[in-house]
């Protein structure tokens, strides 16, 4: 019923708050950001497996006085002790596209639900890695809630393929994907 | 899955306040985040204690200034007359911090906070050890803000509007009584 009066082109309350324009600034603003930071990091080879355990085992965890960022929340380093550094060279390739699908999603507004849930996730395991140390925490709290903004206000339906999607296809199962 | 618990969280708050809610939880961040950072350049000295105070962050931002404009501004007009600034920044800051918190004039908050972002970005943007998009974000956020009905949402008028009328309908119910008996 939702779908067939969005494809009318009559709003229904629940297509306003699903388009807010807010959602759609933070979408661009989040998912650009993602691609600039992406497009450092490869400049950097950050994801190369040679390169990758060092951010972890070099900086990290270390403390300020040695370098470090000094990060406190020491069970956060045992999980990614015994996952991510377990396999650089494969979780360097997993970050590349996951931080790429991320930016795309949320620059095109396409499968917006699933790339902004896969954005809480990320920004908040930062969030998680960084919290304690040198590093200026907000920034981290500014990206979860962006993403958390565009995850519950639909932001992929407004200036988004999502929108299009939706009118085509209906809605994604669990409304997880567009 | 979670679309039902994004519904029924939805669901809590009419509908045409639904959208508002993420945007206010942000705002209320933001206004935590601005008071938080005055702990660096609390008055009278505006020192940071052990961390870097206003005036140390004044002097990077001169010594490696993106825009020369912005260094010559900084060094001849507001170091020569830092208290002042000091007391400018920390009074805007406390203010936009109080009114994104409490949702009290909201919008002129969040576009004094948007003004406050980009200087920070200018003025930043070359100093060894910042991300510019840290203020790129707390632009795009007073923006948003400032163009939503954030202010609707969560505030300090609207708890004490709901407290008043809970204590006015207590009184009638009471009064009511008093006349029945």
């Amino acid at each position: 019923m939702q779908a067939t009066e969005e494809a009318v082109g009559v709003p229904t309350q629940a297509g306003m708050r699903k388009g807010a324009i807010g959602a759609t600034v933070t979408r661009l603003a989040l998912g650009f950001t993602t691609l600039f930071t992406w497009f450092d990091n490869i400049s950097k080879d950050f994801y190369d497996g040679a390169n990758f355990p060092g951010f972890f085992n070099d900086y990290l965890f270390v403390s300020a006085e040695d370098g470090g960022n000094g990060s406190q929340l020491f069970f956060v380093q045992d999980i990614l002790n015994a996952t991510i550094l377990q396999a650089p060279e494969f979780f360097g390739w997993v970050l590349t596209f996951f931080e790429l699908g991320i930016a795309i999603g949320l620059i095109f507004g396409v499968f917006t639900r699933a790339a902004s849930l896969a954005a809480i996730g990320f920004f908040v395991n930062l969030f998680l890695v960084y919290v304690g140390g040198e590093e200026w925490i907000w920034t981290y709290v500014l990206l979860s809630a962006a993403a958390i903004a565009i995850f519950f206000d639909w932001g992929g339906r407004l200036l988004g393929v999502d929108q299009f999607i939706a009118k085509a296809r209906g809605e994604s199962p669990f409304g997880l994907i567009w | 899955m979670i679309e039902p618990i994004v519904r029924r969280v939805n669901g809590w708050f009419p509908d045409n306040l639904s959208p508002t809610w993420p945007i206010a939880l942000a705002r209320m961040l933001l206004g935590l985040l601005w008071l938080g950072t005055l702990r660096w350049k609390l008055p009278p000295d505006f020192d940071g204690g052990s961390q870097r105070g206003l005036r140390e962050w004044l002097d990077l931002e001169v010594e490696h200034a993106a825009f020369s404009f912005y260094g010559i501004f900084i060094e001849s007009i507001v170091i020569p007359n830092f208290t002042l600034f000091a007391w400018v920044v920390f009074i805007s800051e406390l203010l936009v911090g109080l009114g994104l918190l409490f949702g009290i004039a909201t919008r002129a908050a969040a576009l004094f906070g948007l003004l406050l972002s980009l200087n920070l970005l200018v003025g930043l943007l070359e100093v060894p050890g910042e991300w510019p998009w840290s203020y790129i974000l707390m632009a795009m956020w007073h923006g948003t803000i400032l163009v939503s009905s954030a202010g609707t949402l969560w505030t300090l008028p609207n708890l004490l509007k709901t407290i008043s009328g809970r204590s006015t309908s207590r009184t009638t119910i009471e009064e009511n009584d008093y006349a029945s008996n």
